[in-house]
């Protein structure tokens, strides 16, 4: 058939080419492992490369860098992402995969190093951002393709917190005469929301101990967001070296707090103003003027900090931790005076007193924020009743948290979860789970915190939350 | 046997958005005449023809055949390139090797593509892998949507700053009759323009063209007995980056760093941005004009938005970029990138007209394809040594 042409071009027609081609393309051996996979297991599968490590996602047969032999080298990348790129696609076009508008995204799963591209739905646009966490959406019927993935979605991460916290809040105001009423305002009070921090490495705990201690900014980063998923509104940071030797270099503690700001940037980041062993007042605090986190340690008493088998006694490091009165208080007014709120870290009662003295100067904002520490060589270990005491001794409007080291973890955080306080824990305290287990990270003792806040049916603060009650700087 | 290679004539179409009085033979056979012309040469003297477009815009498989009634290859060797966006620019790089290599002494080669007899989306979609990209991907624009959002992710950028590229090359295209867009536009009217895939607007993206280009290369032994002021080509380059969608480090045109990098270094150039006269980069949306000139080496990271705000890369500026309009005025996409050829080597002849850049000693001109690949030429007024 031939049609006329435009005006002024009466004697030229168009001749309608009427081919259609349809092809079919065979997945290659490595694809069809790859669809069948995602179809009867419902898992996301890369290949790594033994040469260079990278695992390539779509998988293929052979590295891109070296050109080695990678088909048979298959790895489970997990079933969720993050976002590294995308764009909103607000035209039409009979070809594409969906009517607009849609969002195309590059999700690289978290197993993998190179991202693919998929649907994201289930999301607002405005929502959508560089970094987000994502999941993917089976398909209800396999077309045998890659859309047997039919979509991703932003993974629920802070939802089920909200979630649960929502019923608890409710039940804490229905039952407030009959469970709570009688402790609200005084000591113990479990109506307000329990915050839980993460220590993530503090200065000694090292990898042959756990794998899981973060080195890096970006290994920083990545625990600290995993914590802040599992329920966590606050990390403590040790930076450290590539090597894993604790650094009060300036330049590598912003970039491994910056890492974590930039992963999840509400969280409360709390950075240590002891650093690590040997380090010289002006290293511990400079460090804190300069990166001016959300909140820092702020370390009470000078005191035996050792390193001791607790089988036999015997002394394996001894050290000095020294926290003059004059470091305490000019520790402390920097940290005021740069908008750093203070953690105030009380190793036995005496730290406490120490603490009490000096704040007559005036120079501490309220609330006050204390940390029972327990369980190190050198401080006290945990009884129950030393933490009454401890906490009958601070003001009547400070907050109290606390951490142990070793097998006073546990313990003691579920007496502060019932008295009213906090709860820290963290791969700086202990390296294992209840059961005696390796933790495989912070986020696993984080776990623990919330089902201790569960079992007690108290609400685990968000981040917002938590600043409000500690009377931190607005993020 | 290596000979050095100068191009001693070139030709093009008036290229519009449709060109309903020719067919494809018709087109290609505007374009071939005009270089021979500008060559002062005839068919005869050709020794070897070089064709390319993107085979499914037309949907003719053997074009190196079919379109002998238009290119003259009747009895004559004749090669057909495609290589998707870049297919242009690899005909340069193709016809470079060829009478580089001593074999061929005049080499045609040819650039078209009626755009507008196709299924654009589609024909651009067959660049893509069928399994894993093409069902959840189409057409260009998500593609360079997804660069442009990295970059702007990565260095602060805006779409105000890309903008500016669009308004740059339109008023560019002014000077210039062959181009398609011919009417200046404002920075507001892009970012007015409807949004087709965050960040990019209309008016931030190259239209479709109907369009041939030519250009006749000959060797050392003869080009400047039959060109008083031939364009040499100093060095060619190309380099294809990935397999899928997400190998690439979007936000950063890798493939033009590399290529950009190698070619300077055979040359002897360090300072590009002191050292080249004019560019004619294959710049298929504004944001490139930013991102890319820093991955060339121009500016640093980051630092393309400020450069050509400034004007740095207007007409009289330090660097001239896109005195053709660039392929934001005019995109007939087997030819886009012989044109750029073509357009840098006229500024080096001192044949660009309106659109000429003074004293041009060196002019580079570059390809690029959807799957962000990068060619390259280096083209100066002297004789390489």
């Amino acid at each position: 058939m031939t049609t006329k042409q435009k005006k002024g071009f009466e004697d030229s027609y168009v001749v309608e080419g009427k081919m259609a081609l349809p092809y079919t393309y065979f997945a290659g051996s490595v694809g069809s492992k790859f669809i069948t996979t995602v179809r009867d297991e419902k898992k996301i599968m890369g290949v790594r490369c033994p040469t260079c490590n990278l695992v390539y996602l779509p998988p293929r047969q052979v590295c891109d860098k070296d050109f080695t032999d990678i088909r048979d080298n298959w790895v489970d990348v997990g079933n969720s992402g993050t976002v590294t790129n995308f764009t909103v696609v607000r035209y039409d076009d009979k070809h594409m995969p969906r009517k607009a508008p849609f969002v195309l995204a590059l999700i690289k799963m978290e197993g993998a190093d190179t991202p693919f591209m998929h649907i994201l739905e289930e999301c607002k646009f405005e929502d959508v951002k560089i970094g987000m966490n994502v999941e993917a959406v089976f398909a209800k019927e396999t077309t045998n393709t890659i859309l047997d993935i039919d979509h991703f979605k932003p993974v629920a991460e802070r939802a089920s917190i909200q979630e649960r916290n929502a019923g608890r809040k409710k039940w804490v105001a229905d039952n407030e005469n009959a469970v709570h009423g009688k402790q609200k305002g005084g000591k113990p009070d479990m109506s307000k929301p329990v915050i839980i921090a993460a220590a993530l490495t503090g200065a000694a705990t090292m990898r042959n101990q756990n794998p899981s201690v973060p080195y890096t900014p970006a290994e920083f980063a990545t625990e600290a967001y995993k914590c802040w998923k599992a329920g966590a509104a606050m990390v403590h940071v040790h930076a450290r070296e590539d090597n894993g030797m604790p650094t009060h270099d300036h330049e590598r503690i912003r970039a491994t707090y910056n890492a974590i700001k930039d992963k999840c940037p509400e969280l409360i980041v709390n950075l240590s103003s002891a650093v690590g062993m040997g380090k010289t007042a002006e290293q511990r605090i400079s460090q804190i003027i300069a990166v001016k986190p959300d909140m820092a340690s702020l370390n009470t008493n000078t005191m035996n900090f050792s390193i001791v088998d607790r089988k036999t006694g015997k002394i394996f490091i001894e050290y000095v931790f020294e926290n003059t009165f004059t470091m305490l208080q000019e520790f402390g007014k920097a940290m005021e005076e740069n908008g750093v709120k203070p953690e105030i870290e009380c190793y036995d009662m005496g730290g406490l007193d120490n603490t009490l003295l000096i704040a007559k100067q005036g120079f501490f904002s309220e609330p006050m924020n204390f940390n029972f520490v327990w369980g190190v060589a050198g401080g006290q270990a945990f009884r129950s009743d030393a933490f009454i005491a401890m906490m009958n001794a601070i003001p009547a409007n400070a907050n109290f948290t606390t951490c142990g080291v070793g097998t006073d973890q546990f313990p003691c955080i579920m007496q502060s979860c019932i008295l009213g306080g906090h709860m820290r824990v963290g791969l700086e305290d202990n390296i294992k789970m209840p059961n005696g287990a390796l933790a495989k990270g912070s986020y696993e003792q984080v776990e623990v915190a919330v089902n201790i806040a569960d079992s007690l049916g108290r609400a685990v603060a968000t981040t917002d939350e938590a600043r409000a009650i500690m009377g931190l700087r607005k993020k | 046997m290596a000979k050095r290679v100068a191009i001693v004539g070139t030709g093009q179409t008036f290229h519009k958005s449709h060109r309903p009085d020719v067919n494809g033979q018709e087109l290609i056979n505007e374009a071939v005449q005009r270089a021979l012309a500008d060559a002062n040469l005839t068919m005869k003297d050709i020794n070897a023809i070089l064709i390319g477009n993107m085979d499914h815009f037309e949907g003719i498989n053997y074009v190196d055949c079919w379109s002998v009634d238009g290119s003259g290859g009747v009895m004559k060797p004749v090669i057909k390139i495609t290589t998707g966006g870049t297919t242009g620019a690899s005909l340069a790089v193709g016809g470079y090797h060829m009478v580089g290599s001593g074999m061929f002494e005049k080499v045609l080669i040819i650039g078209w593509e009626k755009n507008s007899e196709s299924d654009t989306t589609g024909a651009i979609t067959t660049a893509f892998d069928p399994i894993w990209d093409r069902q959840v991907f189409a057409g260009a624009i998500s593609g360079l949507a997804a660069e442009a959002q990295a970059y702007m992710a990565r260095y602060g950028a805006s779409d105000r700053d890309a903008a500016r590229v669009s308004v740059r090359d339109r008023k560019h295209a002014m000077n210039n009759p062959h181009a398609q867009l011919r009417k200046e536009i404002s920075l507001e009217d892009v970012l007015a323009s409807p949004m087709l895939a965050d960040p990019i607007h209309l008016l931030d993206v190259c239209p479709r063209t109907d369009g041939a280009c030519a250009v006749i290369m000959a060797s050392e032994d003869t080009a400047e007995k039959i060109c008083p002021n031939p364009d040499w080509i100093w060095g060619t380059g190309a380099r294809h980056s990935y397999a899928y969608l997400g190998d690439c480090d979007w936000g950063r045109l890798t493939s033009m760093e590399r290529v950009a990098k190698e070619i300077f270094k055979k040359a002897g150039i360090k300072e590009p941005r002191k050292e080249l006269d004019v560019i004619e980069m294959y710049q298929p949306y504004s944001f490139a004009g930013l991102i890319w000139i820093e991955d060339m080496g121009i500016v640093g990271h980051g630092e393309g938005p400020q450069y050509v705000a400034d004007g740095n890369t207007d007409m009289g500026g330090e660097l001239p970029i896109n005195p053709s309009g660039g392929v934001i005025a005019c995109n007939p996409i087997g030819a886009t990138g012989l044109i750029r050829c073509a357009e840098a080597a006229m500024q080096v002849m001192g044949k660009a007209d309106a659109r000429q850049v003074p004293d041009v000693n060196y002019a580079v001109s570059t390809g690029f394809g959807g799957c962000m690949w990068t060619d390259m030429l280096l083209h100066g007024k002297k004789k390489p040594n």
